[in-house]
């Protein structure tokens, strides 16, 4: 076999199992649940895809599962009992339309849907969801989709990269913090964090000296860093997900570089920080200097009963294996039911507008955020600053930190 | 310094899993696509030793090494010799890549699991710049393994016999010499030698199953720059790679790295088609 020819293939078969990967992970049945009696919600998820996506989805499941029944048990949605069919798209959005366009040519179209991110699934089931006229919550915010005016019917429930920051930035001023660093990944959401970061904290009169990405598939951060301290940065605001966030912690004690690290929620969402070595790197100095932003409810407080509840029935459905950061699900039943109770029917349309009232975002009794703040102009979830807590990392019980128990 | 020995630490992970698809390569024109998944499952077959049955680090390295081997072995026998087509193989072998990357999800989670290196990893000075002493290990071994692996290639019997095979099979076989047992052969111990590596690669990379989708490619560049066939090839390619990567994202930032490495791959191919060490073979037409 000739080099050249291997060269070649190589290359064929790389962008080959791009694409098969991208088909691969799909199985369980799509398909909406009963008809008219029950209010059918369908939730996406990546249970079979790799790496830190698929650990999340399985808590981002779990949430749904721990909303519906709560729902139930409180009467259900518009008078109806809700039947959640769960999917696993792979974390492919291929998967995740063929499953929806599946549902919907059932004859028996989901009354809401909830996908489980990453925001590559919620840009492709969007236009679908909109054509079909479906109510539908997002938990990863990306360009548009908090816009009344391209999806009607969506609302974002995680904060998008502005609210995230805007918190950051209120926290860093807060410290006394400068001449802020900013170190993200090259994700979509990663790239989105950046530039929020940047304006944010330019926005509150903290100046920022640098600025700099990485490959999430990169094993070494070192570079990247050295730019930002040879620039001058006193702080760090960091945006890292999974093993890549062990290298950035890594490669800051390889260079001696001794800054406060404030980590976005992509940081509190990986489980090393919350563990002790050898698994993690909790209690070791490479986390001496970070403090992550989190949700009230990924922070345990015995008072907070609604919190508790959705922990306590998350944790009867199955373990919770990562933070909670990731159980935005659990609250888009409370927020409908809410609004049903305004409308006295389940319309989408109806329930889209309703969403946005006052009336509705006070008696919804969401627990993952205390209050949504939807408005006609944007479906953005914008929770007020004390929604946000920012907080050294702790071992996790039941997803949360700051648990006595740990 | 600090940048060039953590480029060189990167390029030598690269560099290792060259050296494995040289090594299947040499014996049998295989390009076997799932050598960084190999070298994955020796990651995860260490955290388990070295963590969870906290066993001594030489039974750990020989259990990674057997684990690892018994799969490549088993690899060859169903993914690559059945299959007679060269280009097929590149199929059936991603198969295998996709098929570890599914099974170590299954049994080891989703969760990066941090890989110890010999109780003690702090930053050291060496040379005026900071590193890890896994890193010095891993530029180490790389050096070392393919000077080992070179010199038996020219003065055993054996290597004499791989080369043989790798400049004409018919020839070798002719010679009595039998192709398919040493294409076996060099399969399990390219396993054999991932799994051992995999105490190496996995403090620096972490234990996760997206590992061998971040090595593969990269190890393929560092072999196609230092030439198939060639193990000085993978380590000088390795280092390029790593060291293109990592002075690429100090200077210019981190979204160029790729594109630097790539664009080095291209001026590199476009003026020795056969890499910085890869020889031409003439044949009458």
């Amino acid at each position: 076999m000739k080099i050249g020819s291997i060269t070649k293939s190589v290359v064929l078969v790389g962008a080959a199992s791009v694409v098969l990967a991208g088909c691969a992970g799909s199985n369980d049945a799509g398909g909406g649940g009963g008809g008219d009696d029950t209010y059918d919600v369908m939730v996406t998820a990546g249970l079979s895809a790799q790496g830190v996506l698929a650990a999340n989805a399985q808590t981002s499941v779990l949430a749904a599962k721990a909303g519906a029944k709560v729902i139930n048990e409180q009467g259900g949605i518009g008078g109806k009992q809700v039947e959640l069919t769960v999917v696993d798209d792979g974390g492919d959005p291929t998967t995740a339309v063929t499953k929806l366009r599946e549902a919907i040519n059932s004859g028996d179209k989901p009354d809401l849907f909830l996908d489980s991110g990453p925001s590559t699934i919620a840009m492709a089931v969007l236009p679908v969801l909109k054509q079909n006229k479906i109510l539908s919550f997002n938990i990863s915010p990306a360009e548009g989709t908090d816009d009344p005016s391209k999806f009607p019917l969506n609302f974002d429930l995680a904060p998008g990269p502005d609210a995230n920051n805007k918190g950051i930035a209120q926290f860093a001023k807060q410290q006394g913090y400068n001449d802020i660093g900013i170190l993200h990944s090259n994700s979509g959401s990663g790239e989105a964090y950046g530039t929020a970061a940047k304006e944010q904290i330019t926005a509150a009169g903290m100046n920022v000296v640098g600025i700099e990405t990485f490959d999430t598939a990169s094993l070494d951060m070192t570079p990247q860093l050295l730019s930002l301290k040879n620039a001058g940065a006193k702080v760090l605001v960091l945006d890292a997900y999974g093993a890549p966030l062990g290298h950035v912690l890594d490669n800051m004690q390889r260079l001696g570089w001794d800054v406060p690290i404030i980590g976005e929620t992509t940081v509190s969402a990986t489980n090393l920080i919350a563990k002790t070595p050898p698994d993690g790197v909790l209690g070791t100095p490479k986390v001496d200097n970070l403090v992550t932003q989190v949700f009230q409810s990924t922070v345990y407080d015995p008072d907070n009963e609604a919190v508790n509840e959705m922990v306590e029935t998350m944790a009867g459905l199955g373990e919770i294996t990562t933070t909670l950061i990731l159980a935005d699900n659990y609250d888009p039943f409370f927020l409908v039911a809410a609004a049903a109770e305004k409308t006295g029917n389940t319309d989408p349309e109806d329930l889209a507008k309703a969403l946005t009232t006052d009336d509705v975002l006070d008696s919804a009794e969401t627990a993952f955020l205390p209050r949504y703040n939807f408005t006609e102009d944007s479906h953005a979830a914008n929770p007020d600053a004390d929604a946000f807590q920012y907080v050294a990392p702790t071992k996790l019980v039941n997803g949360q930190f700051g648990n006595p128990e740990a | 310094m600090t940048i060039v020995l953590s480029g060189l630490a990167l390029g030598a992970v690269y560099a290792l899993v060259a050296i494995g698809y040289n090594i299947v390569f040499i014996s049998s024109s295989t390009f076997n696509f799932a050598q960084a998944q190999l070298m994955m499952v020796g990651t995860f077959v260490a955290y388990t030793g070295l963590v969870t049955w906290d066993l001594p680090v030489i039974v750990v390295a020989l259990l990674a090494a057997a684990v690892v081997a018994v799969i490549a072995g088993i690899e060859d026998l169903t993914a690559v010799w059945p299959v007679k087509d060269r280009h097929t193989q590149l199929v059936t072998t991603l198969g295998v890549a996709t098929l570890l990357g599914g099974a170590c999800q299954l049994i080891w989670g989703n969760q990066p699991l941090s890989v110890p290196f010999l109780s003690y990893n702090d930053p050291v000075d060496f040379l005026g710049g900071r590193t890890y002493p896994v890193e010095l290990a891993l530029i180490a071994a790389a050096v070392l393994l393919v000077a080992v692996l070179t010199w038996l290639s020219k003065r055993t019997m054996l290597g004499q016999a791989l080369i043989g095979i790798s400049e004409d099979t018919e020839a070798a076989t002719l010679r009595g010499i039998s192709v398919r047992k040493l294409a076996l052969g060099a399969f399990v111990f390219s396993g054999a030698l991932a799994g051992v590596l995999g105490l190496l690669v996995g403090p620096k990379t972490f234990a996760v199953a997206t590992l061998g989708t971040a090595l593969a490619i990269k190890g393929f560049v560092a072999l196609a720059i230092g030439g198939f066939g060639s193990l000085p090839g993978c380590l000088i390619g390795g280092f390029v790679v790593g060291l293109a990567e990592s002075l690429t994202a100090l200077h210019w930032g981190a979204q160029y790295s790729s594109l630097m490495v790539f664009a080095v791959l291209l001026v590199l191919l476009l003026a020795r088609p056969t890499g910085l060490f890869g020889r031409t073979a003439e044949r009458v037409v």
